[in-house]
């Protein structure tokens, strides 16, 4: 990864801090090369009277034995990044030795690494480095040794958890299994992806070793050979500088040096640390939302629909390249029926949830279209009117049911919580208990946390919260994702069960044709962004229209009747940025022609069946 | 079946796998008494719910965890028996296809370096290294191919990075090829692409393949025969075609009625 | 059960080892331990005879078994020897000392975690807004401070310009135990505890920040929001989970603001343990230097054990773990 692209990961506020901290650390390094050209004088020896205040001839004064300030300041940059840089490599080189041994062996090893690295970590740092300094010395060379001695710890720490998780990433196994040695997995698997990591605990290394080295000198127990910034605030201490006006040249230069120095390594730290975070790319400020809505005056939905969705469409990003990701599209989910909306990645159907939802975030945004919920455009509603429909009258099963609790509440607790927006405390537990037993959670697991229960188990309890409040529409978007077979057929039968009991119009979400056919009374097909077919689930599936259903249907190899090995569809899943004016699925089509590249088909046909063809019609 | 001998190539024998029980109620008992035997271009299909141990199975063959007891033998010879240098010679026989495309690529390896890593490890020089990595990927079609090869996995969709992971198999020329639950993060579009370059790698070396699903269907085409696992063990193995019409383990009525369900419309 | 065997194994061992770091270290050093408390370049001023007197009253004269077994001995009687300074029972030193620090340490860490949580939830809460970044830059500068620079201009400020505060001491001499002097005690503790309060509250916000940032990535957030909660009730979810490496944090950035605390006391000529080492590294107070550096450890040790023992309290996760067993 260069350093080029490196930089323009970062978000711009951070670019300024990493810039900061670059040009403040350039000072001092500087500072350090050409000490003996900036300053005329010796740091070390008497050059002038004691106690001068700042003249042409001493810029920054004396201190009490004469010696010039300035002097002492360039020279004092070069004992702080020798003893920084040179603890902090130290100190990185053998924190990563130990996290790797540790981390990847595993064992006795490891326990009785930790326990020694615990005990360093537990040890006051700065105490242990002065009953050091008192009985090992007082040298530069000791006093880096003991430095690195003490801070190797927290990296080796950090390390190697994060080497206990790394060494499970599939493709460290993966090497494993490929019989490659232990050090050739180390090195070229398992050190590379410490990296960010590690560059980060070494700025933070350096910049601990600067101050406890300052802090040591500033005791009075650093070398006593060398001129240091702490040094000269010892003599200036000792000096009793701060009582005269003597501190505005003796103590504060000094001062504001190690400053400088620490200020501009943490701020590269950080600059180093966001540019390693991989949350970063998915964080940034949140824009505030621009409604554009339509002039045309909503229209109710259909007396027959509880929601109806009307020329939605939906966009990523503004400026020149936007990317659709849901293109004008009309959907009406009908009273008591369960609405399936079939699409493989990039097909826009987790879009299209977030927007009927109202959980889009920027960059996506809703440009046009209707989402009528009776009588009212949910659009219209502004976020905080969407939050109050959210969790009672239209209700969400999200994807990714294995993090959806939150693992430190019962989940009675979780369910509560939701029926608590309409309801007292007491009630609210009472209608929890009630949908747990609704949904099959056995009542001796309401108390429990969402560990202790099975993925399908899970996923009942985030049901259960959704139906909380007497839903009309249930979103179920992709709710068997991650469970087995066994598991999957019962949400499916549950869902199914609440669609009868409850009289709720659902809306299923799922990449999988034939699991969605299972307990859909009706289908809409999406690619690309678009609806492509839609209608009835027997019209559909008796006479798929579309070569993309038809394709689709192919590939899902058959469990009874004649053996028939799932049909490729040749090409990838097309690129929303890329889909131009004509029909989405045209690059991968067997039946294409022509017109199908250029213009984009309509949905035709009767309500029970529509295809979007140019080849193909509704017969 | 070939010429060659009908010796079995993977052979686990009462094989119990038990972890310790730090995360939750006490240990946990991942495999029981577990026979399989998988002989040379044999093609059997593993089948069962979450947790049945699955995974574990594929970890044990490669050495990777040890059995707390029985016995996993690969070309007869026993894996306890083997020193360190010694089961990196025998891991080389076998090849592990993993499930999640975007954890087996390490993120900072090229699509080159990737397919041709067996041969880096197997010490082979260069030029030759980059020879059969190109044309694996040609093989599994992944065009254009000299674009493709200096590419990183970030730069490529889930589908792309499987045929990667094929193509890398392809490279390896491995006797069994163990494929854990290779397409159920895929779309089902892509899935069949996967399944046919996997069963192309299986008849070009007449390899061996260990297909580790948990759809009934899929197994019931990559496998000659499948084994239902349960609650550790194997409850029943029997050729596809019987096991499918005629179940004899409630387990594998229980898959089979839920398969069934959610596809019983289409 | 079994998890609270292990632990407390761990720190019995971890114990043992400070006790044994703290006998073995002068013994590593180059030179005998018996050199710094009777240099042999005083031989014009000690005669042999009372060489042997001093290193037999500090129990030096035997094998390093016998010595090490005079250690335990006596530390199992409490006994810390004699202060080379004063000549006082150095337990009576070192206790005298100990509630100074406590105080002033246990303050300045109650302060810091309440001010780094406070503020790195709201930064972390919007993250990448402007007012994260300007916190956030401020907060790192501020942390990347030496702490005795910033105690130096706290009392450069404070007491010398401004003379808000005394220059020096915990407590003026005079009459103990009243309300003129428990107020004054309060004045004086003012400047140590800011300074530290400065030097921890840094890395509190940090990591109070970076996990809140983590927590609203979790799909539980997503789920808060989808199920209709308001934004109040989100945050509410994502600070609970938030707060468990927060605590952590806190509790082992003990061990640090007890490092910071040595510079500090000395920089304010404080009355705690943290001033005592200094004393003693000068005066080579050897005694008293060890037992601060036990008792430091042990404090530091103390606040680990209590992580240890909290934790569970806060996650249910790790709770269920340690009950199965």
């Amino acid at each position: 990864m260069n350093v080029r692209s490196g930089w323009r990961r970062l978000t711009r506020p951070t670019r300024v801090v990493a810039a900061i901290g670059a040009l403040l650390l350039a000072m001092v390094i500087l500072a350090a090369v050409f000490a003996p050209l900036l300053a005329e004088h010796p740091p070390n020896r008497t050059s002038g009277a004691p106690y001068l205040r700042p003249s042409a001839e001493h810029w920054l004064g004396t201190d009490d034995l004469g010696r010039d300030l300035w002097a002492q300041l360039v020279h004092g940059a070069r004992v702080s990044l020798t003893v920084g840089l040179a603890a902090a490599v130290i100190a990185t080189v053998v924190g990563t030795t130990v996290a790797l041994v540790a981390g990847y062996r595993g064992g006795l090893i490891d326990a009785v690494l930790m326990r020694i690295t615990d005990l360093v970590l537990s040890l006051p740092f700065l105490v242990l480095v002065l009953v050091f300094a008192t009985f090992f010395g007082r040298g530069t060379t000791v006093t880096i040794v003991l430095i690195a001695g003490v801070l190797w710890a927290r990296p080796a720490r950090l390390l190697r958890s994060q080497v206990l998780k790394v060494r499970e990433l599939d493709h460290v196994v993966s090497a494993a299994t490929m019989g490659a040695t232990t050090p050739r997995i180390l090195a070229r698997h398992v050190l590379p992806r410490l990296a960010p990591l590690l560059s980060s605990q070494f700025v933070r290394a350096a910049s601990v070793a600067v101050v406890v080295q300052s802090g040591v000198a500033f005791l009075g127990l650093g070398d006593p050979g060398r001129v240091s910034w702490g040094a000269t605030l010892f003599f200036a201490n000792n000096a009793s500088a701060i009582l005269t006006d003597a501190w505005r040249w003796w103590i504060v230069p000094p001062g504001v040096a190690l400053c400088v120095l620490i200020v501009g390594l943490a701020f590269v730290g950080y600059a180093v640390e966001e540019w390693a975070d991989p949350r970063l790319r998915t964080g940034g400020p949140r824009p505030g939302v621009r409604r554009r809505l339509d002039p045309e005056p909503p229209r109710p939905a259909a007396e027959e629909a509880r929601l109806e969705i009307r020329g939605l469409t939906v966009r990523y990003g503004a400026g020149p390249d936007p990317v659709t990701a849901v293109d004008d599209i009309d959907l009406v989910v009908g009273r008591g029926r369960v609405l399936g909306v079939v699409g493989e990645s990039g097909s826009g159907k987790s879009s299209l949830v977030l927007a009927v939802t109202g959980m889009l975030r920027p960059p996506g945004q809703v440009v046009k279209g209707q989402i009528m919920m009776g009588d009212t455009d949910l659009r219209r509603l502004g976020r905080e009117g969407l939050t109050r429909r959210r969790g009672r009258d239209l209700a969400l099963v999200p994807q990714a049911a294995m993090g959806l609790l939150d693992p430190t509440v019962p989940v009675h607790d979780q369910v509560a919580e939701s029926a608590r927006l309409v309801r007292e405390r007491r009630p609210a537990a009472a209608r929890a208990t009630e949908v747990l037993d609704l949904v099959g959670i056995p009542t001796a697991r309401h108390r429990a946390f969402p560990h202790e229960l099975s993925g399908g188990m899970r996923q009942r309890v985030v049901i259960a919260m959704a139906i909380a409040n007497d839903p009309v529409l249930l979103i179920a978007d992709e709710p068997t994702t991650g469970l087995d077979v066994v598991t999957e057929a019962a949400i499916l039968r549950l869902l199914q069960r609440l669609r009868d009991d409850l009289d709720l119009d659902v809306l299923l979400i799922s990449h999988d044709l034939p699991l969605v056919t299972a307990i859909a009374d009706d289908l809409a097909i999406m690619y690309g962004g678009r609806i492509v077919e839609r209608g009835a689930v027997a019209a559909i599936l008796d006479h798929p229209e579309h070569p993309y259903t038809r394709t689709l249907l192919q590939a899902f190899p058959p469990l009874d009747g004649p053996r028939r090995l799932p049909q490729p569809i040749p090409g990838d899943a097309p690129d929303l940025a890329l889909v131009g004016a004509g029909c989405p699925f045209a690059g991968r089509c067997p039946e294409v022609v022509d017109v199908c590249r250029e213009q984009h088909p309509d949905l035709l046909g009767r309500d029970e069946h529509r295809v979007a063809c140019h080849v193909e019609s509704v017969s | 079946m070939t010429e060659a001998s009908n010796e079995p190539l993977l052979e686990l024998s009462g094989v119990n796998v038990r972890f310790g029980g730090r995360r939750s109620e006490g240990d946990v008992q991942a495999l029981r008494d577990l026979d399989l035997t998988i002989r040379p271009g044999e093609r059997l299909a593993i089948v069962g719910r979450s947790g049945v141990g699955k995974s574990t199975v594929a970890r044990v063959a490669f050495g990777l965890v040890a059995p707390t007891a029985g016995q996993v033998r690969v070309g007869g010879v026993d894996l306890a028996s083997r020193s360190r240098a010694q089961l990196r010679g025998t891991r080389r026989r076998m090849h592990l296809i993993f499930q999640d495309p975007y954890q087996s690529l390490h993120p900072g390896m090229s699509v080159l370096d990737a397919v041709s890593e067996p041969l880096a490890i197997a010490g082979t020089d260069r030029a030759q290294r980059t020879e059969r990595a190109l044309a694996a990927l040609e093989e599994v079609g992944l065009f254009p191919v000299a674009e493709m090869a200096g590419r990183y996995p970030g730069a490529l969709s889930g589908g792309q990075r499987q045929r990667v992971a094929i193509a890398r198999a392809l490279v390896a020329r491995p006797e069994l090829i163990i494929a854990d639950e290779p397409t159920s993060m895929l779309d089902a579009s892509i899935r069949a692409v996967i399944v046919r370059l996997l069963l192309h790698v299986q008849e070009k070396f007449n390899a061996a393949v260990l297909f580790i699903t948990h759809d009934l269907a899929l197994a019931r085409h990559m496998g000659d025969s499948i084994a239902v696992m349960h609650d550790g063990r194997i409850v029943e193995q029997r050729p596809s075609e019987e096991l499918i019409a005629d179940p004899a383990h409630p387990a594998t009525e229980e898959l089979l009625t839920a398969a069934r369900f959610a596809r019983s419309r289409a | 059960m079994r998890r609270s065997l292990r632990l407390a194994a761990q720190y019995v061992l971890v114990v043992v080892a400070a006790f044994v770091l703290n006998f073995g270290l002068p013994r590593l050093a180059p030179g005998d331990p018996a050199d710094y408390l009777a240099p042999p370049d005083s031989a014009g001023v000690l005669t042999e005879d009372e060489r042997r007197d001093i290193l037999s009253r500090y129990e030096l004269d035997g094998s390093t078994g016998e010595q090490f077994g005079a250690y335990v001995r006596n530390l199992g009687r409490g006994d810390l020897g004699v202060s080379i300074r004063t000549g006082e029972p150095v337990r009576d030193v070192v206790l005298d000392r100990l509630g100074w620090t406590l105080l002033l340490v246990g303050t300045a860490v109650v302060l810091a975690t309440a001010i780094g949580v406070t503020l790195g939830f709201a930064g972390g809460w919007r993250r990448g807004s402007k007012r994260d970044i300007g916190l956030l830059t401020t907060v790192l500068a501020v942390d990347a401070l030496p702490a005795f620079f910033v105690g130096l201009m706290l009392l450069l400020v404070f007491s010398v310009e401004l003379d808000w505060f005394p220059v020096y001491g915990a407590i003026s001499p005079g009459e103990l135990g009243s309300w003129a002097a428990m107020r004054d005690a309060a004045t004086r503790l003012v400047l140590p505890v800011a300074t530290l309060t400065l030097a921890g509250a840094g890395s509190t916000f940090l990591v109070a920040r970076s996990a809140m940032v983590t927590e609203l990535q979790e799909d539980y957030v997503f789920m808060a929001r989808a199920k209709g909660l308001t934004e109040r009730a989100v945050r509410r979810h994502a600070r609970r989970n938030a707060l468990l490496p927060v605590s952590t944090a806190a509790l082992l950035g003990f061990s640090t603001l007890i490092s910071a605390a040595t510079v500090v006391e000395s920089i304010f000529s404080y009355p705690g343990l943290g001033s005592l080492a200094f004393d003693s590294v000068v005066a080579r107070d050897y005694p008293v230097l060890q037992a601060v550096f036990v008792l430091l450890a042990l404090i530091a040790i103390a606040a680990n054990l209590l992580n240890d023992l909290l934790y569970p309290v806060f996650d249910p996760r790790v709770r269920a773990a340690g009950s199965a067993a």
